[in-house]
């Protein structure tokens, strides 16, 4: 098989760009999916053991752009790793992509956002308790406007003004509890609904009418 | 204008219809041995006038790969360069069949839904 210096040209710099968007993948996958494409280009684009400037082209023309060919390969990758392994980070990961691209995984991402950020309030106030024992904790704000108004201090502050503190030493197990509660929670709720309803490019999914 | 529409969202959800069964349509490619991309896209193309976008069906190659539902191997060709073959797994072919079975099913239940609309048509 011939290669034109122009055939030749217009491959590498695609696989440039293709290599330098895989991001998230390991090295060893990456190159894989670099000659696996490669060799796809050759195949299509050669006539009569001639691989021309012009065949080159039109190869490259039905792979589409190497960003999208790209970005396909890192979101179903990463769809793939978190099915099978499941790890927070990969599921964080996942909720970062599926936000960027549908709005419900926006929503799953700000919920899990908010409840993380609880979860670390809870824990953070528990682990300041002993530090801060007559400032820090879960305090009801005697609001004339509103019956039932919570405030959850970390202590660095002095006491809010017509207020009691409800749990006392309580909110050091209770707070754990709750943070480790609410973590574990939002994970599997996370997971569950990347396992659900996020099927890239393919919006009939046959595992989905399995799954009901 | 409204017929352009119509127009435009029937081919939307015929792209969605076939990227759907695209995995089906993989995993079934392979039913008789290995193959590698090209081969597989070709089998779409002539076997069931599934033309998909090369780009979508390498993503979804390595994605049933991470998933274990196929094995590949870099096989040396006459042309001079390697080429990547796929086959399927065992969960691979227990998957294919369960999908096929369930496609079946739907298509057999949707045409009994679509029978009338067929003589109206006629």
């Amino acid at each position: 098989m011939t290669i034109s210096a122009d055939a030749q040209q217009k491959i590498d710099a695609y696989l440039k760009v293709l290599r330098r968007r895989l991001r998230g993948l390991s090295d060893h996958d990456a190159s894989d999916i670099v000659k696996e494409i490669r060799s796809h280009i050759l195949d299509k684009a050669a006539v009569a053991e001639e691989v021309t400037s012009d065949s080159v082209t039109s190869a490259l023309a039905d792979l589409g752009s190497p960003e999208g060919l790209a970005s396909e390969y890192v979101t179903d990758d990463l769809l793939a790793r978190t099915q099978v392994s499941g790890s927070p980070w990969l599921v964080l990961q996942s909720l970062f992509r599926w936000a960027s691209l549908s709005v419900v995984g926006l929503g799953t991402l700000m919920f899990s956002v908010f409840s993380y950020f609880v979860a670390g309030s809870l824990a953070l106030c528990a682990f300041l308790k002993p530090i801060h024992p007559s400032t820090a904790g879960l305090w009801l704000l005697d609001d004339p406007q509103d019956a039932y108004s919570f405030s959850l201090r970390l202590g660095f502050s002095s006491p809010p003004a017509h207020a009691r503190e409800l749990l006392g030493w309580w909110i050091v197990p209770l707070g754990l509890s709750l943070a480790m509660g609410l973590v574990l929670l939002t994970f599997h709720l996370g997971l569950w609904s990347i396992r659900k309803f996020w099927h890239p490019l393919r919006g009939l999914s046959l595992t989905e009418a399995h799954d009901e | 204008m409204a017929k352009e529409e119509e127009s435009e969202n029937a081919e939307k959800w015929e792209a969605q219809l076939r990227k759907g069964s695209l995995e089906l349509a993989v995993l079934a490619s392979l039913w008789n041995g290995r193959l590698y991309g090209l081969e597989i896209l070709r089998r779409l193309e002539n076997d069931s006038d599934l033309k998909v976008a090369e780009g979508t069906v390498y993503p979804l190659l390595n994605r049933l790969k991470t998933l274990g539902l196929v094995e590949s191997e870099w096989v040396e060709s006459d042309s001079g360069h390697p080429r990547k073959y796929y086959r399927l797994t065992s969960p691979g072919r227990q998957r294919a069949l369960e999908m096929a079975r369930i496609w079946r099913r739907f298509s057999a239940s949707l045409s009994d839904l679509l029978a009338p609309l067929e003589k109206e048509k006629k």
